[in-house]
């Protein structure tokens, strides 16, 4: 029985459709030039933005032309310097040879710009005017020009606000596409560099674009993009999370399967490594996908910098991810179920703090963490000239005066700093808000079970997180399953010589070799103990 | 299936929030630093709790200002036929919960140990849960346990941590006595011929003033707990004290000692020249002779000379190799008198039988019945001694003296 | 069967971590006294024998599961019995397995807290493990393994440096002879634990090179018989034979005694973690191949919707099986360790490879 209802309402919605398409939309233009600029009229509901600049281009045949471009998101100088005044300038063309058909020279003389398209009906014309080109009507004929002259006021290429690192390039994405897919095309010089786009949202019809490296990238991988991203039907996507909750594998997580960043560089190293980016017109941050678990605790600058070092925070950053979500629930295990487990000294000290608070344990630390986040969204969303206020209110309301009225314990709020400060430190914005709220969870399991509820919590969560896959590859490869070959870039961090291959998972098969044989650097020859004993042997 | 998964996630929660079955919270726990076990009049026993006031030990914001007017610990007593009927029966008194997992000090009297014997309170002890196997027990000499878990104490404010502390200590530099915990113990009295060997403790003074917390405000306590000697057991009761060299000969053949100092006579001036011991190495080894069983102790000492009391020339290597010899002897004597002192009291100590056992199971069966009345007491001990002095501190001949 | 593939070196994982899970909690072999250790590693000699059995019988029939070849075996009705009969043997295994982490929780930290909650909570999460496939199984293996080791190398150090292992509580070796300790590897150490890993006949077939399945279990059971070996020397070493034979679950004790720097002690949330893990692979191991034989053998077609009721059944066999843990360790001991093991991990295996044998080789020839 339900199966009928299914195909009942699949039937409806197709129905839908094709009504959805008003059917004079797709009408054939009329040849009437003033029909023609009654219709964008009508159609744009005599829209302010929208400027029709009226010209005749054989002033003796009377053959009349219109330029329409929308203000704002089109470039006025090049309209004015290769369209408008092209036109004017050249009037006397058609005059020179009457015979041939004024469109043609229009197309092929006048317009002096590189982008042009020829359309014959009203909704691509349409599309081309609402992303920025300027469309040029003329009269008596049934098709229109269009010359891209996109541009208008962009937000110049800034450093990204939100991944700053110390060492590397300081250029961040726009929320322009073209400067996007520009700003990676200069990294990677490369023919094999490919893009795809498309058009998604029914209303918004944003530009949205697969970008990968044919050849590195895995074919299925590519297909299996493609084919989810044109599944979407919805009418907006403004930002790339619209993207990344369409095409999720799994919703029931609270883990991110597609890594976000505002850094080219970062784009072009995992393009490099065979993963796949999606820019989405309007906004700098772009989607790369497959992302694996291991991704989230690494930063660009770990490539950059000394391969050891970079080893070292590594361990570190998961380390914070541990203590960001189990600190808070230890210290509850600790001091309700687990006393044994303090060192006497400590355990005196604590129960000395814990004397004069009249709060059991986990509604201490539920009451620190509530605060703390509700100062931490306040910080976020203030103004910046009021948030030295909150930080002021923050510590001494919360820091000085809960604790001397004994209200809180010193212990617990130095727990909920170290905790907020390891939740700070997680590299991925993304990973630390779902520690943020994961936390909660296993507080709760500590209060009821102790160490026990924790460590079935963190088998839990490790369970969870093995079966998640993103675009089937398993998200915490190449640990579990182990894939030797790649463990050099996980939470060790090889020198470059010694990561010989891409990832197995992500990247082709049939291009596999990132580093050349032999790339270890290696002293000055003529240097060292063992040459000169050499030498001296040779000589005596 | 979907709806176990809609059912199974509301089921988690109420089973999470209804949980809270081994809960304490801090601030209901009655923290106990030491146990102290007596025997009542009439059967049974008395258990003495020293239990912290964590306010009043703890500096930092809360305590400051109550920390210098109320004593570290308070003292409860309770009374019943085995353990824990007694521990429970202080709950009468008590408003928290009785918490053992910090008892790090379990103290027994004398009167019980050497009455009763101590195997009899190891039980609950070993059973329970929170208590913990790594205790360190001694016996109170001279007194009750009760009175000496009462003594407060300057400098460690909380009393057990000193008695601890101090025989850790001592252990460390005196060498004369052992810190046994309840392992140790269990597995001393469980073995096949040893026997255990605790430290016990004295109260200088007035233990009546030792309760005050006048007692910590006075640079010298009217009532203050030390080391006394070291207690031999047999059948795990308590037979006889060693004290000074036979209880560090005692330590020694344990091989237990970390360091000492080891004084000698020297051209008829008596205790003329120390020797500082920083590292020793005692092997015991078992041997039959025409099928008696005889122990061989191998002893190497390494030390320093520390202060002589005469002159001596102690650059040249040749006083030296004689010193060492000196220095043999004496060590050599002090293990005999120990081992004499434990023949005399029947008690094997030293796992003499262990280590026939472990060289000769087969022999070991015949000589188990008879081991302590017969043929430990009777056991022929061989003792070989080397002592090394490695250096001679800052200086090398003792400054002129008129 | 569910379509999956694991490797060898998962195989190898889920083994070492399947071998250790109950083994290093309750008190094996201590039978033996001093000699524990030995009786361990013979029975891990005998454990290569049965393993090399099931490697034999998968290699007769490696695209199915001991649930169908029984039945090409022994015929329809008395291979569904046997079949039948492991089916339920595994679900018992695994409820007995829980009832000893149960029994280990409650005695040493949750005392209060009711044996059904604690068995409960466990139950939970390996359904939900079980229900997410041995795929995922497999990989939470790799991690745990890691986990495991690291803690089992930290443990070693801290008992080492706080110098607590005296290896003259070994001595003397073979004191009563062989007799003594070839009772124990007969009656307990080869059927528990190394008999056991009958339950990976039903993993086997999961293998994606066929080839490398016997070298990764041999060298599984190698790995967890050597740290099992290692692990009660240091018991006993550390504890005497006097206190192992008494404790309940020895290697708590051991880790209790570790005492360092005044900061390290009282770890037993340590010994906890690696329990834990242990044990949620065991379980979920044996319930994994009770769901997926249960499923084979009644041909259902979603397995799945076998995970919540026989997890209800395991969790209330765990507590209904014995009134007290003496009496659960006893039953382990007498009627499992007398009939139930030897029958169905000893002889049975090696009855089917003798079965197959002769029915392959009349094909051959």
């Amino acid at each position: 029985m339900p199966s009928f209802f299914k195909s009942k309402k699949r039937k409806a919605r197709k129905r839908n459709n094709q009504h959805s398409q008003p059917p004079e939309f797709c009408q054939v233009i009329h040849p009437s030039l003033a029909d023609q600029l009654d219709y964008i009229r009508n159609k744009t509901g005599s829209s302010t933005d929208i400027v029709i600049r009226k010209a005749s281009f054989d002033e003796k045949l009377g053959i009349r032309t219109a330029i329409v471009y929308v203000e704002g998101i089109s470039d006025k100088k090049t309209i004015n310097d290769f369209l408008i005044e092209s036109i004017i300038k050249n009037r006397e063309l058609h005059e020179k040879h009457p015979k041939r058909d004024p469109f043609d020279i229009l197309l092929d003389e006048v317009v002096a710009l590189g982008d042009v398209a020829v359309h014959h009906q009203w909704d691509s014309i349409f599309q081309s005017l609402m992303a920025g080109d300027t469309v040029i009507l003329i009269d008596g004929f049934s098709k229109a020009l269009s010359a891209s002259t996109r541009g208008g006021e962009q937000r110049s290429i800034e450093e990204p606000g939100s991944q700053v690192t110390v060492r590397g390039p300081r250029d961040g994405f726009t929320e322009s596409i073209g400067t996007n897919i520009a700003l990676i095309r200069r990294r990677i010089q490369n023919p094999d560099l490919w893009n795809e786009m498309m058009k998604i949202g029914t209303v918004t019809k944003t530009d949205v674009a697969i970008v990968y490296i044919k050849g590195i990238a895995k074919d299925e991988i590519v297909d299996e993009i493609r084919s989810r991203l044109k599944r979407i039907e919805i009418d907006s996507i403004l930002e790339s999370g619209y993207i990344e909750q369409l095409t999720e594998e799994h919703v029931l997580t609270t883990f991110p399967t597609y890594y976000h960043t505002e850094r080219p560089d970062m784009v072009a190293g995992n393009l490099l490594e065979g993963r796949v980016a999606i820019i989405v017109n309007g906004t700098p941050f772009v989607l790369i996908a497959p992302a694996l678990f291991i991704q989230f605790f690494q930063s660009v600058e770990d490539y950059y910098g000394r391969a050891d070092i970079a080893t070292a925070l590594r361990f570190l950053r998961i380390l914070i991810f541990f203590i960001s979500i189990i600190a808070p629930a230890s210290y509850i295990a600790g001091t309700t179920f687990h006393q044994e487990m303090i060192p006497t000294r400590l355990l005196i000290a604590i129960a000395a703090q814990r004397e004069t608070v009249p709060f059991p344990a986990f509604v201490e630390a539920l009451i620190m963490e509530v605060a703390f986040e509700i100062l931490r969204e306040a910080g976020v969303r203030m103004p910046r000239a009021v948030g030295s206020a909150i930080s002021i209110v923050g510590a001494l309301v919360i820091g000085q005066a809960a604790v001397q009225a004994g209200i809180v314990s010193p212990a617990m709020v130095i727990v909920v700093a170290i905790t907020a400060i390891a939740n700070f430190a997680t590299p991925s914005f993304t990973v630390a808000i779902s520690a943020r709220l994961i936390r909660f969870a296993f507080m709760l399991a500590a209060a009821t079970f102790g160490f026990y509820g924790i460590i079935l919590g963190l088998v839990m969560l490790t369970v969870h997180l093995t079966s998640l896959r993103s675009f089937g590859v398993p998200y915490l490869a190449p640990i579990a399953p182990v894939i030797p070959s790649n463990i050099g870039d996980t939470l060790v961090r090889m020198p470059m010589w010694a990561q010989k291959k891409r990832p197995k998972l992500v990247a082709s098969d049939r291009n596999e070799t990132r580093v050349g044989d032999n790339q270890k650097p290696k002293p000055d020859e003529s240097r060292g103990m063992k040459r000169t004993s050499e030498k001296n042997g040779g000589q005596t | 299936m979907k709806w176990i998964h809609r059912c199974l996630i509301p089921a988690a929660c109420s089973l999470l929030l209804s949980g809270c079955w081994s809960q304490k919270e801090l601030n209901d726990l009655a923290i106990i630093s030491a146990m102290g076990i007596d025997l009542k009049e009439g059967g049974g026993y008395t258990a003495t709790l020293q239990i912290i006031n964590p306010a009043n030990v703890a500096g930092g914001l809360q305590g400051g200002g109550a920390g210098t007017n109320a004593p570290p610990v308070s003292i409860y007593t309770a009374e019943g036929d085995n353990i824990v009927a007694t521990n429970r029966q202080a709950t009468q008194k008590l408003p928290r919960i009785r918490y053992y997992a910090h008892t790090n000090l379990l103290v027994v009297s004398e009167e019980l140990a050497r009455k009763e014997g101590i195997e009899l309170i190891l039980d609950a002890i070993e059973r329970d849960a929170e208590f913990r196997m790594t205790s360190v027990l001694v016996i109170a000499q001279g007194t009750t346990a009760g009175e000496l878990v009462k003594v407060l104490t300057p400098v460690d404010k909380i009393p057990a941590n000193k008695v601890i502390k101090n025989l850790r200590f001592a252990e460390q530099q005196r060498g004369e006595h052992v810190t046994m915990n309840v392992q140790d113990i269990i597995k001393d009295l469980t073995a096949e011929g040893k026997e255990p060997v605790i430290a016990g403790f004295i109260i200088e003074g007035d233990p009546k003033e030792g309760v005050a917390l006048e007692n910590t405000h006075q640079t010298e306590p009217p009532a203050r707990i030390g080391l006394g000697s070291l207690g031999l057991f047999r059948e795990g009761k308590l037979v006889d004290w060693a004290e000074g060299s036979a209880a560090r000969g005692t330590v020694w053949i344990l091989d237990k000692l970390k360091g000492t100092n080891i004084s000698i006579d020297w051209e008829d001036k008596q205790d003329a020249v120390v020797y500082e011991v920083i590292r020793q190495n005692t092997k015991v080894t078992a041997k039959l002779k025409q099928g008696k069983p005889a122990i061989n102790i191998q002893v190497q000492a390494e030390g320093n000379i520390g202060e002589t009391r005469v002159q001596l020339q102690l650059d040249d290597p040749k006083v030296l190799l004689k010193l060492e010899k000196a220095f043999e002897k004496e060590i050599e004597a002090e293990l005999i008198t120990a081992v004499e002192q434990a023949q005399k009291a029947k008690s094997d100590v030293f796992g003499f039988g262990e280590s026939i056992h472990r060289s000769y199971p087969e022999e070991w069966k015949k000589l188990k019945a008879e081991w302590h009345d017969a043929q430990f007491p009777e056991l022929k001990v061989d003792v070989t001694v080397e002592a090394f002095i490695r250096r001679t501190g800052l200086r090398n001949n003792p400054h002129k003296r008129n | 069967m569910e379509k999956a593939k694991i490797s060898a070196y998962q195989l190898f994982v889920m083994i070492v971590l399947f071998e250790l899970g109950s083994a290093v909690l309750v008190p094996i072999a201590s039978g033996a006294k001093q000699d524990a250790w030995i009786a361990i590693l013979v029975g891990m000699a005998g454990g290569f024998l049965l393993f090399g059995a099931h490697y034999r019988l998968y290699r007769y029939y490696p695209e199915i599961t001991p649930i169908q070849y029984m039945q090409k075996l022994l015929g329809k009705f008395f291979g569904k019995l046997l079949a039948f009969s492991y089916i339920v043997l595994f679900m018992y295994f695994a409820a007995r397995v829980l009832r000893d982490f149960g029994e280990m929780l409650l005695t040493f930290a949750y005392v209060e807290t009711p044996l059904f909650i604690v068995n409960a909570m466990l139950i939970m999460v390996v359904v939900y493990a079980v229900i997410k496939g041995i795929e995922v199984l497999a990989r939470t293996g790799e991690l745990f393994f890691l986990l495991l080791y690291l803690l089992a190398v930290i443990g070693f150090i801290l008992i080492v440096s706080s110098g607590l292992i005296e290896l003259t509580q070994l001595m003397p070796v073979l004191e009563e002879g062989w007799g003594r300790v070839l009772k124990v590897v007969a009656t307990e150490t080869i059927s528990v634990p190394f008999g056991e890993a009958v339950v990976f006949s039903m993993i086997l077939p999961y293998l994606d090179n066929k080839d490398s399945g016997l070298g990764a279990g041999m060298f599984g059971l190698f790995v967890a018989g050597i740290n099992l070996s290692i692990v009660m020397a240091i018991n006993i070493s550390v504890q005497g034979v006097e206190i192992l034979t008494r404790s309940q679950f020895p290697l708590l004790t051991t880790v209790q005694s570790i005492q360092m720097a005044e900061f390290l002690e009282r770890l037993d949330v340590f010994f906890m973690v690696s329990v834990i893990i242990g044990i949620f692979f065991k379980v979920s191991l044996y319930f994994y191949a009770a769901v997926s034989g249960t499923a084979i053998l009644f041909n259902i077609k979603e397995p799945s919707r076998l995970v919540y009721p026989l997890g209800l059944v395991v969790l209330f066999m765990s507590i209904t099986i014995a009134s007290s843990y003496s009496e659960h360790i006893k039953e382990g001991l007498g009627l499992m360790a007398k009939t139930l093991q030897p029958f169905f991990l000893v002889l049975v295996p090696v009855f089917l490879l003798g079965i197959a044998y002769l029915k392959n080789r009349k094909k051959q020839a």
